[in-house]
């Protein structure tokens, strides 16, 4: 199987990824960035995962929180997922040799699957939840993995900080 | 002054002292300190978007307020706990660092703003307070909480 690491030696290698990763502003900017946004974006989807499982809001239907919630999850995603590549064009190597990163990114595959498969399928019939107060059980299975998973993919991308096996 | 032998004692306790000689203990609790930061943001900014008219608003803000007010609680606590150890390990080097002391003003301008004025306009009748009144609050609360975050994680940076 042929190595994607010459690639990433490239990548690495390019004059912008070095001049951000040599500066002493650009680098730190964009992590802050980065961390700022998923707190904006992973904090609105912990309340409603909260509101699914029944912990909190539970006096709302879960589709008239959600539906309003739901263009500034988009937003805080979108602004997390630019600069975390940014993050990773500028120090590549770095983050494929290490094991925190690498869980990471199989934990936000998980968390994209069961996302997808709750948008595809239980979300679609969402419109009868407003006359039934009772959520499906597969909303709140969904909504539990959910919570479980960003907060592990959270807990490792810190970790990644931590090269403790690179 | 006074500072001085609290800084010293903070990091002299047995917890400072486990904090110091473990590996994974640290990066642990900074990493939850994380989660719950997460989840106390979520709670405020659910709530500060529903101000702004942009959040829920066919729940009454009240009802939101109250609502979101326990995660608060909660995720206050977890992150109050996960807080301290972490300042009680380096307090000498923390209590020197600007960036540190600029989030711990900007946390006590939050924590009071949220407990006064962002409170007392959240639960008040919708119809007695003009439009603008709400939305400045949510506005400078989301202002100063995500301030409080982002100075949080220059603190690593430029300690």
């Amino acid at each position: 199987m042929p190595s994607v690491v010459p690639a990433l030696e490239w990548l690495e290698a390019l004059a912008w990824t070095t001049a951000i990763r040599e500066s002493t502003w650009g680098y730190p900017l964009v992590e802050t960035a980065h961390v700022a946004s998923i707190v904006a974006f992973a904090g609105l989807v912990i309340m409603m995962d909260l509101r699914l499982v029944g912990l909190a809001f539970t006096d709302a239907p879960p589709m008239q929180i959600q539906r309003r919630l739901f263009p500034w999850q988009m937003a805080g995603l979108a602004l997390s997922t630019a600069t975390g590549l940014l993050l990773c064009c500028v120090d590549p190597l770095r983050y494929y040799g290490n094991v925190f990163f690498r869980v990471k990114l199989v934990l936000l595959a998980l968390a994209g699957v069961n996302a997808a498969a709750f948008h595809l399928t239980t979300y679609r019939r969402a419109e009868r939840w407003e006359d039934d107060p009772q959520i499906t059980a597969t909303a709140r299975l969904a909504a539990g993995v959910s919570l479980v998973l960003w907060s592990a993919i959270i807990v490792s991308g810190r970790f990644i900080a931590f090269n403790w096996f690179d | 002054m006074l500072l001085l032998p609290f800084l010293e004692w903070c990091e002299g306790l047995a917890m400072s002292q486990a904090y110091r000689e473990s590996l994974w203990l640290f990066a642990a609790t900074q990493s939850l300190h994380l989660v719950a930061v997460t989840t106390f943001v979520g709670a405020i900014s659910i709530v500060d978007l529903r101000l702004l008219g942009w959040g829920p608003v066919r729940q009454p803000r009240a009802r939101l307020a109250r609502s979101a007010q326990r995660i608060l609680l909660w995720a206050g606590l977890a992150v109050l706990a996960t807080g301290i150890p972490q300042f009680t390990v380096n307090a000498l080097s923390y209590s020197r660092s600007p960036v540190f002391v600029f989030k711990m003003c900007l946390l006590a301008a939050a924590l009071v703003f949220t407990a006064t004025l962002r409170r007392r306009v959240a639960v008040a009748d919708e119809g007695r307070l003009p439009s603008w009144v709400p939305r400045t609050v949510g506005a400078v609360s989301l202002a100063l909480w995500m301030g409080v975050t982002i100075t949080g994680r220059l603190i690593t940076f430029y300690g």
